[in-house]
């Protein structure tokens, strides 16, 4: 059905190719960029919900912040 | 280094605020469902209320659990976190209550509203136009917000559950906006823009983005948030968490024609949702299996924390749901599980699971935190976790049974190759048994929710409230320079702004290329010349349709099966529904399909059986509708019903509404009394249940007084 739709515009073809393009673009793009970084920010990154800069209170020790 | 250190407040009184409308919210949603469920097998526990009836009742209970349980906590997760991660007080006290004042209304609206059945009948998009204004304007208040915030954080980098709530926002808004496109007929009535296909195509783009953006992406940000905390070791892989916030954005917003599958929409469309949808395996996995093995070596931990054990079910569910929904969307199985119970069992691993489960976790890590003590009850929270555990068992595993054994049925041939249940109503006794025991599984995950509010009440009770919570930080240091691989992710970080439009783009990329072709490309709604616009007193039989919530029960849309063509006739066409705004194909069936419904029955039998189902149809589970036989036609509204549908597209001539309609709205309704008649039945023409009639015998009536074939243009 789609190719009775959609023949009837100039280079139709070229759609499906930058279809594939942008995806496999995105895909190896962002997997190229992720694997790409480096461990020291990754680490950094991956403490930041535990220092919530909260000053200690010593009320209740039993609490972890 | 910067030494300049600054101490400033965390805003805890809205934390608490959101908390404690969670778990109002939460067992008002919960009851609202309950009593759906207990309407499945004993119709009479509506107490002939229409405000109460399950057609009513059910969006109240979604709108709830969604918008006002779920919505609450998310809201309550995101203003406890965005804070500590971006070492920074809210950017607007103001916009923060106005956001908690503002989304209580609306759900009190909603409360009001749904019950009176001022509704537009789309899914999870119910609320009628000056709420969905409303809607708009208190998310722009939290989205002024959550990016003010942003803005001025002293935490240069955006750990990833920010950017998971910066998706929620815009896309949030993206999704309402278009889908609440309307035209106003009064200040509590409206018609879709959209009409039929489109309709379809925007309804459930919005419903199943809504499942994503609303009910997961900034769930999965708390769980990237509050999971770390609770174990008290970073997240597994952070890579992982990028990968898995870039692929799902990107992924899900293609997938909602699954919802459509096998029905009119036109083929490409239901492919691009099936594919989608398979590849969205990858990145939910992925996310589940980060937040699993996060808990490395810290198990015993999960053995002595409430918090946690609710955690770790709540990313299974996360895991379950995920795979479960992909599997569904396979054209195949979808064939079976579409209509059927299965879907509903779906969506309550996610909702009960997932964010329910979620929920409670972030609940008991915040109460003692904010009122700095302890738990009052760890061993009540136990008690919690396993009988919401079990009751969660309980609902799910038997709808499951319910669902397949409803498809399999509808399916079933003998071997004379005639439907082996040809009554409808055989296949849904069948699994009433069933419908029982999920509202047992339900009491029990309400009695959960019960322990926990007396558990979180008696730990304020034992505790002090603090309002504000002191910090330090140093600001923000400007103009760091980035070098090497990590700079471009940094720069991106550092500058929201930037990092919120690419987002957005990846986002949107999806909806325009199914959104566009579907309204640009004529061929994509195949028009048929025997298809007319319905007549006034049919219009104001399908807006009761819709009051009454006709759709919760009821599909219009016969799928191209011989299982479904011997049971309800021909199969449905995109160009029949091209001046229905809105498209009601509904998504359930607790009773027949309806899109042939026209000329079946004589307009007696409708009238018995709108009484009294079990009139008619003994054992029928359907309530019954009593008020329409007395309640009176709203007729002197027509000029503004058909003023507004004009102006959406349905072609009346100009000038009909104000006075041709009125006769012709007159000349059926004495029609139809007269049929009546001829069947013993007495009535006044100027009833709802004329109106209803009127209705009903005109489905699929366009296509069955002429052959499809030789109209199609």
């Amino acid at each position: 059905m789609i190719k009775n739709i959609l023949c009837g515009i100039d280079g139709i073809g070229l759609y499906g190719v930058i279809s594939i393009c942008i995806f496999f673009g995105f895909f190896a793009g962002m997997l190229l960029w992720a694997s790409a970084l480096k461990k020291n920010y990754l680490n950094r990154m991956a403490e930041l919900p535990l220092d919530s800069g909260e000053l200690p209170k010593p009320a209740n020790p039993e609490i972890k912040r | 280094m910067n030494t300049n250190v600054e101490t400033f407040k965390y805003d805890n009184r809205i934390v608490r605020a959101f908390g404690i409308v969670t778990v109002l919210w939460g067992i008002v949603g919960m009851l609202a469902g309950l009593l759906a469920a207990v309407q499945l097998y004993l119709p009479e526990a509506n107490l002939n209320l229409q405000f109460i009836t399950f057609g009513r009742i059910r969006p109240l209970h979604t709108n709830a659990v969604i918008f006002a349980f779920i919505g609450n906590g998310m809201f309550m997760g995101i203003y406890y976190s965005l804070q500590r991660l971006c070492k920074a007080r809210m950017f607007s006290d103001f916009l923060s209550w106005f956001n908690f004042w503002g989304w209580q209304l609306i759900i009190v609206a909603a409360a009001v509203t749904l019950p009176l059945g001022l509704t537009t009948s789309k899914e999870y998009a119910e609320l009628e136009w000056p709420i969905d204004i409303a809607i708009a304007v208190v998310w722009v208040a939290f989205s002024v917000n959550l990016f003010g915030t942003i803005a001025k954080r002293r935490e240069k980098h955006m750990y990833v559950a920010i950017w998971f709530y910066i998706a929620t926002a815009v896309t949030i808004a993206v999704l309402h906006i278009t889908n609440s496109m309307e035209m106003p007929a009064g200040w509590f009535k409206s018609y879709s823009m959209y009409a039929g296909v489109q309709d379809a195509l925007v309804q459930w783009w919005y419903g199943h983005n809504a499942v994503a953006f609303f009910l997961t992406t900034p769930y999965l940000g708390l769980m990237y948030y509050f999971l770390p905390k609770a174990a008290g070791r970073p997240i597994f892989s952070y890579r992982l968490s990028i990968i898995h916030f870039w692929a799902l954005v990107f992924l899900y917003i293609w997938a909602g024609p699954h919802h459509l599958l096998y029905s009119a929409l036109p083929d490409w469309a239901q492919s691009l949702g099936m594919v989608f949808s398979l590849m969205l395996i990858a990145p939910s996995w992925g996310g589940m299996l980060n937040g699993l093995l996060t808990l490395r070596g810290a198990w015993d931990k999960v053995r002595q924390d409430p918090m946690l054990k609710f955690m770790v079910v709540a990313i299974t569910a996360y895991g379950m749901s995920t795979l479960e929904g992909p599997v569904l969307s396979i054209k195949t199985v979808n064939s079976l599980s579409h209509y059927t119970d299965w879907t509903i069992a779906h969506v309550h691993t996610g909702a009960l699971g997932w964010n329910g489960f979620l929920t409670f976790s972030m609940l008991y890590w915040l109460w003692p935190r904010l009122y700095n003590t302890k738990l009052w009850s760890t061993k009540l929270a136990n008690y919690h976790f396993w009988i919401a555990l079990l009751g969660m068992m309980f609902y799910i595993i038997p709808i499951y049974v319910a669902g397949i054994t409803e498809g399999l049925m509808w399916k079933q041939f003998n071997k004379d190759g005639f439907l082996q249940y040809p009554n409808f109503l055989e296949t849904i006794v069948h699994v009433v048994p069933m419908f029982k025991l999920r509202a047992i599984g339900g009491t029990l995950y309400l009695v959960g929710t019960f322990m926990m509010a007396w558990n979180l009440y008696k730990t304020a009770k034992a505790g002090v409230f603090e309002p504000d919570t002191e910090a330090q930080a140093a600001p923000m240091e400007k103009a760091t320079v980035a070098t090497g691989k990590t700079a471009f992710h940094r720069m991106l970080e550092g500058k929201p702004l930037f990092f919120t439009v690419l987002a957005a783009v990846a986002v949107l990329i999806g909806g325009l290329v199914e959104l566009i072709p579907m309204f640009l490309i004529k061929e994509n709604v195949p028009t048929i010349t025997s298809v007319k616009p319905y007549t006034p007193l049919e219009v104001l039989g399908r807006d009761l349709y819709i009051r009454e919530g006709c759709l919760g029960c009821h599909s219009q849309m016969i799928r191209p099966f011989r299982s479904e063509t011997e049971r309800y006739g021909e199969y449905s066409k995109a160009g029949e529904f091209v001046y229905d705004h809105p498209f009601l194909w509904g998504s359930e069936r607790k009773g027949p399909d309806l899109a042939r419904e026209g000329g079946k029955y004589p307009d007696a039998w409708h009238y018995n059986h709108m009484d009294d189902p079990r009139s008619t149809s003994p054992g029928s589970i359907m309530p019954r509708y009593s008020w329409l036989l007395t309640q009176k036609l709203d007729s002197a509204s027509i000029p503004a019903r058909l003023g507004a549908l004009r102006k959406v597209g349905v072609p009346y001539p100009a000038g009909f509404e104000n006075g041709p309609a009125q006769k012709d709205l007159q000349a059926q309704a004495a029609r139809i009394v007269a049929n009546l008649k001829a069947g013993s039945v007495k009535a006044e023409p100027d009833r709802e249940i004329i109106a209803l009639i009127a209705y009903l015998q005109r489905l699929g009536t366009d296509i069955k007084s002429a052959p499809v074939a030789a109209t199609v243009k």
